[in-house]
């Protein structure tokens, strides 16, 4: 209950409503539309280096599809904030799956038993292996991540959420106490800017994207916000809400660690 | 006991089931970002101009021979009730068109991918085996049987619209004319001409046919298509294959022969020529257009202007977003500095 503030989003339903259901929809039309007119723009006159062209349905299957796969997991890596192991093995495992499974429905054993359904003989071992197709699939992965990655660059920035604030907040700071883990990277505080990368041990939470605060809750720790931190963070809330905590925080014990948070955000409010 | 009750029913403390899995935590930090871009739009913009400076290297020639308009030379063929006529396309070449050159007849207009027609063959058929000799699948309907109830072998729509444009190019050296070998071999996919289209292997291949008729466009049999050539005929011969393969696009080229051999080896010298076409396909039904490309390849293929600009405007517009992102970082991280 340190930032209750994080409980906010989602009882104010901020993080999934009818606008980012819209904007979900509108870089999905978006990467669909990429992902087809470039290998389009880009097979329609192209050949092989051996002067076949390349134009043929077949090919652009290929492709289009791989395009699409490569696509998808570039964006689920985007997303996976904590990669775990299963994180790993599931993005990495899908993709070599794609690739597996593609080979074998192309290939000369599958095509002898049943020729009608699996006439893409020897497509995928073919295309795969022309240049301009990887270019193509790169061109595409590119327009569709770039505006992505770019547009959460500078969100993050102007105008971060309180747990991307406090996740930052928690790496720059060095905790002193270690729960059962190795914490690795996590430097003094003027690496901050760069953000301090590290591995760290996952308590509490199933499968968020945070870490979760099970630790600050459990160690016993209280810290003190200071003035200027819970004046920005009342924006929404009433006032009689903030009285309670400043009560609370007068009666925490004396062993606490202060923090001053307003070194960390302030920078970020604007 | 009681104990031992409390512990029996305790889960197992491992990093798994304890959720303590070790695990990487990557930001989208300023250091990472930014930088990320800029390499990004700079290893675009490398591979941009090469891709841009090759296709220009690139020479392509392409002529519609398909007779609409009164000046062309093909006009008289155009007609439909002509048969086996003959015409003659003439130009000439600058300079050296570089070699190894490559021969295509280009199609507009013409669906390839349209579902109805690309699902009408007989994968089975074009394998070898002779049960589906006699019994065509349903698909190829209605180029399964013909009139007097016979199987067409190959059945379906798309072997039976196969191109019989042929072409001869002869080069006009002080007058006479000078024949420009063509080189047939290898211009279908590998897989197709040795794995996918097998040939019955009843010798002669005329016999495996027996009892069957040719599809009701063709004017030989499968098994007659190149009498110079007796490997190249019945399923494998490259012209059928090369047309098997359904085109994506409606506007599409597909590789006629290479010229490669004897005198032209290193290419087509300038010079005037002359292409002699026996026109017998005919597209003026649906809107459709003849043309012949030639053209020469490098390592990327044919001539591509679209993926070199692609490459260097998306280059450009990372490192122009990648200095924009730089900008706002600066300015709204270190506001006191203003």
């Amino acid at each position: 209950m340190e930032y209750p503030k994080l409980y906010e989003p989602g009882q104010l339903n901020l993080l999934f409503n009818k606008r980012e259901f819209f904007i979900c929809i509108a870089q999905g039309i978006y990467t669909s539309v990429v992902l087809f007119f470039v290998p389009y723009a880009v097979l329609s006159d192209a050949t092989q280096s051996t002067g076949e062209p390349l134009a043929d349905y077949q090919t652009f299957a290929v492709t289009t599809a791989t395009a699409l796969v490569i696509v998808v997991s570039v964006q689920i890596a985007l997303d996976t904030g904590f990669w775990t192991v299963i994180n790993h093995v599931f993005v990495w495992g899908s993709l070599g799956c794609y690739f597996t499974i593609m080979f074998a429905m192309h290939s000369q054993t599958l095509f002898i038993i049943f020729p009608n359904q699996f006439h893409f003989v020897g497509r995928s071992h073919s295309t795969l292996l022309q240049p301009v197709v990887w270019l193509t699939i790169a061109l595409a992965t590119v327009i569709c991540i770039v505006p992505v990655l770019a547009f959460r660059f500078l969100k993050l920035d102007l105008k971060p959420q309180l747990s991307d604030t406090l996740v930052r907040q928690k790496k720059r700071k060095p905790v002193g106490r270690s729960m059962g883990g190795v914490r690795g990277g996590v430097g003094s505080v003027s690496e901050g800017r760069l953000g301090a990368r590290g591995s760290s041990r996952r308590s509490g939470y199933a499968f968020a994207h945070q870490e979760g605060f099970g630790e600050l809750i459990t160690s016993g720790k209280n810290m003190r916000l200071s003035s200027l931190a819970l004046a920005t963070f009342a924006s929404r809330h009433s006032s009689s809400w903030i009285d309670t905590l400043r009560k609370k925080k007068h009666i925490s014990f004396t062993h606490s660690q202060t923090y001053t948070i307003s070194y960390s955000i302030s920078p970020n409010q604007h | 006991m009681k104990e031992q009750q409390e512990t029996a029913n305790r889960p197992d403390n491992t990093a798994f089931t304890q959720q303590r899995l070790p695990a990487w935590q990557p930001m989208l930090s300023a250091g990472i970002v930014i930088p990320g871009f800029v390499i990004i739009g700079l290893a675009f913009i490398g591979i941009g101009i090469a891709l841009f400076v090759t296709s220009q290297n690139i020479q392509v020639l392409e002529r519609d021979y398909t007779g609409v308009e009164n000046n062309s030379p093909c006009f008289k063929c155009s007609d439909p009730s002509t048969k086996n006529c003959v015409c003659k396309l003439d130009f000439s070449l600058d300079k050296l068109f570089e070699g190894p050159v490559f021969f295509y007849y280009g199609l507009s207009n013409y669906f390839q991918n349209y579902r109805k027609y690309g699902v009408s063959r007989d994968d089975r058929q074009l394998s070898g085996r002779l049960d589906n000799f006699q019994s065509p699948d349903e698909g190829c309907v209605p180029y399964q049987y013909d009139a007097n109830n016979k199987p067409i072998v190959p059945c379906g729509s798309v072997a039976n619209s196969l191109f019989n444009d042929t072409f001869k190019l002869y080069q006009i050296v002080n007058g006479a004319r000078k024949l420009v070998p063509f080189d047939g071999k290898g211009i279908a996919w590998w897989t197709d001409h040795n794995v996918k289209y097998r040939n019955p292997s009843i010798t002669p291949l005329k016999n495996a046919f027996n009892g069957t008729v040719k599809p009701t466009f063709w004017s030989k049999p499968a098994y007659e298509l190149d009498p110079s050539d007796p490997a190249n005929n019945g399923f494998v011969n490259q012209d059928f294959l090369v047309w098997m393969r359904r085109a994506a696009l409606p506007d599409f080229r597909k590789l006629y022969r290479r010229i490669t051999e004897g005198d032209y080896k290193n290419g087509l010298p300038a010079g005037n020529y002359s292409l002699e076409i026996a026109y017998n396909y005919p597209v003026l039904d649906f809107d459709g257009r003849k043309k012949v490309v030639f053209s020469n390849v490098s390592w990327m293929g044919g001539k591509n202007q679209f993926l070199g600009i692609a490459y260097l405007v998306i280059g450009s517009l990372c490192v122009v977003m990648s200095i924009v992102m730089l900008i706002v970082y600066a300015k709204f991280k270190f506001p006191d500095e203003e």
